[in-house]
């Protein structure tokens, strides 16, 4: 009897546990049936924790693996002759922070053309740090979340887009899987990463997304003087002084600083470099709003001594050239942003020594390890090869 | 054993209570909720402040803080307090709506209060490592921290041209006469809203329709003239104290809603 009241006990604390269980388990989903590798993402120091990862892409080892070639393929253009085979990487080089370079002999300035020789909009934007991008891609932020046109989201639509475009790549989807399926290797890659040999271009275009996500750039002299690694000179810290104060430079407001290590808001403004309007892919195109007339996107000043060509139609060739203009030549327009408040007085007047200053800032911003990570670069042996 | 059984059926009884998620709302206690809005906002120069400026205003953020009740006989019930910093930012609509989680006892209350920026308690720099309120930090030789507001436009000056303005409230700094730092000053300071409709009502939310009225900013109790102070004023604390001033009466409770709790 007393064995018997145990038993009864135990049995019923054992339904309630397993009813618990059952209970928690409700908004579980099936597991994937494929072993991938979660990649270790680190979040450097200061910087934002909200993370763009699509809940239909996360990171993984093998993703990352394959996004990696694929990034580099010249073969997924489907031509066979090399001066016309296009990557991603054919307009985003890593020794010059993922932009096309101004020294680039195959584009004229630093202005990509793509397949059919025309030139690309607007010069290319860097790709690093993409993951803490929230806001929108772009110079005009054609590419966001939310976006009515529900092609246009994310990293993953501007790789279909970049693959597609006449001046860009210039192929079409087809042709990549059939590249990709006469090569035995990418088909062991894609079910390594995908669960599946069956190669589609949703997938290359996941791959891609997810490699791009890791070109992380954290580790310039200024991200150690943060973490109290390494000590400015006194010309560098003159000119952050410049970069993070009104009454100097006031570069923060649009391009971040300690506060913001991203360098950038990703958000989009006039800064009173024209007053006659002719690009019509400006942010008004997407916008809709007047204000947004001549308006783009401040880029991240990370690795900024290798983002040349500058501004959206590569007008500057130097990082000089750009300081000239927000010191004497910034033009008071109805567009103007307001954060452009040294509009009022033409610029913000920086003496030939404070130009220095900020210029000696701006390459402490410089991260040569992200410039040289063998992890980023192209694979020594390509699939098939 | 009979003590086992029981003990056992009471713990069962719990557990099951609380994992399912079943706890009935106590219907002694309401919520509440600030819904900001800004009475000036409009890229036109359709406003005219007391010194004659015509301007316009293209966004405006800032921080309120530090949210409490008090009650008529003199309690004061601190709301948020984990929280305890909201956001606003006039191009992100759901930063209009200050939802605080706190269960509050039913009852009338007589005001409410906040403070406008950030306290040097909790004013510290990389406390916010996500937009967009990271966006809003203040800089470090400057004083850290964050902004208080930043509020943005362009007025005509006394030509009829346009020009520019960031009227940014936050930390000042005092200088020596050689330039040099030799001081901060904490700037934030307290809003208090009284209304005699303001209760806490059984299973309901209490909504404060909170505004901003922007042109308060620029004129009183100090007639704020953009051709004198210009276009940027964080680094002169003469101009925020007087800015700071002004925004005492800024913000009005225009009106006080009960909506059922979902």
């Amino acid at each position: 009897m007393k064995l018997n009241s145990y038993t009864l006990l135990f049995a019923f604390w054992a339904l309630i546990i397993m009813g618990l269980v059952s209970c928690q388990k409700q908004n579980i989903e099936e597991p994937v049936t494929y072993n991938t590798t979660a990649y270790d993402f680190e979040i450097p120091y200061g910087f934002p924790t909200m993370l763009n990862i699509p809940d239909d892409n996360p990171i993984t080892v093998e993703g990352v693996e394959l996004g990696r070639y694929l990034f580099y393929d010249g073969r997924l253009s489907g031509r066979t002759n090399p001066d016309e085979q296009l990557s991603c990487s054919s307009c985003h080089q890593q020794q010059y922070a993922f932009e096309a370079g101004i020294e680039n002999p195959n584009f004229k300035n630093g202005h990509p053309r793509g397949f059919n020789g025309e030139q690309t909009h607007h010069v290319t934007l860097p790709l690093m740090n993409l993951i803490w991008n929230n806001s929108a891609y772009g110079w005009n932020g054609n590419v966001f979340k939310g976006n009515n046109n529900g092609n246009l989201n994310n990293i993953e639509d501007i790789v279909r887009v970049s693959f597609m475009a006449e001046n860009e790549i210039g192929t079409d989807t087809t042709t990549v899987v059939e590249v990709l399926n006469s090569i035995d290797e990418y088909q062991k890659l894609f079910e390594k990463a995908f669960g599946s040999s069956k190669i589609t271009f949703k997938n290359v275009e996941r791959a891609i997304a997810q490699f791009v996500r890791t070109l992380v750039s954290s580790n310039s002299k200024f991200d150690r003087y943060l973490r109290g690694e390494e000590q400015l000179t006194q010309s560098e810290m003159n000119g952050y002084v410049l970069f993070t104060t009104e009454e100097g430079a006031d570069c923060f407001h649009c391009h971040g600083g300690g506060g913001n290590p991203l360098f950038t808001t990703h958000l989009f403004y006039n800064n009173g470099k024209e007053s006659t309007f002719t690009d019509e892919f400006d942010r008004l195109f997407i916008s809709g709003d007047p204000m947004d007339r001549g308006a783009y996107k401040a880029t991240s000043l990370r690795n900024i001594k290798y983002q040349a060509p500058y501004m959206h139609d590569g007008r500057f060739k130097t990082l000089e050239e750009v300081i000239d203009m927000y010191s004497h030549s910034v033009l008071i327009t109805p567009v103007v942003n307001p954060l452009m408040h040294h509009a009022n007085t033409n610029g913000v007047q920086l003496t030939p020594q404070e130009k220095t200053d900020l210029l000696n800032f701006l390459y402490s911003l410089t991260d040569e390890d992200f410039i040289n990570d063998p992890r980023f670069a192209k694979p020594n042996i390509m699939p098939g090869e | 054993m009979k003590i086992i059984r029981i003990t056992s059926f009471i713990i069962i009884i719990l557990i099951s209570n609380y994992s399912c998620n079943n706890v009935p709302e106590n219907k002694s206690f309401g919520k509440l909720e600030l819904v900001f809005s800004h009475s000036v906002y409009a890229d036109t120069f359709n406003y005219v402040n007391e010194a004659g400026n015509r301007f316009m205003i293209s966004e405006i953020q800032y921080f309120v803080s530090d949210i409490k009740l008090y009650t008529d006989s003199k309690d004061t019930i601190v709301l948020d307090k984990y929280k305890d910093i909201h956001y606003v930012d006039t191009d992100i609509p759901d930063s209009w709506t200050y939802n605080l989680d706190d269960s509050i006892a039913i009852g009338k209350y007589n005001k409410v209060s906040f403070t406008f920026g950030i306290n040097e308690k909790k004013n510290i720099s990389r406390r916010f490592v996500n937009p967009p309120e990271s966006f809003m930090f203040w800089p470090e030789f400057l004083g850290g921290g964050y902004h208080y507001m930043k509020l943005n436009g362009k007025w005509l000056d006394s030509f009829d041209h346009p020009k520019v303005f960031n009227f940014h409230l936050g930390i000042g700094q005092n200088y020596d006469e050689n330039g040099n730092i030799i001081s901060f000053e904490q700037n934030y300071f307290e809003i208090e809203l009284e209304s005699d409709d303001l209760v806490i009502v059984e299973g309901k939310l209490t909504q404060l329709q909170v505004l901003m009225q922007v042109e308060n900013w620029f004129n009183s109790p100090n007639v704020w003239d953009f051709n004198y102070y210009g276009g940027k004023i964080m680094q002169n604390q003469k101009a925020i104290s007087l800015a700071c001033e002004n925004g005492h009466d800024v913000f009005l409770l225009k009106s006080v809603a009960y909506k059922d709790l979902n």
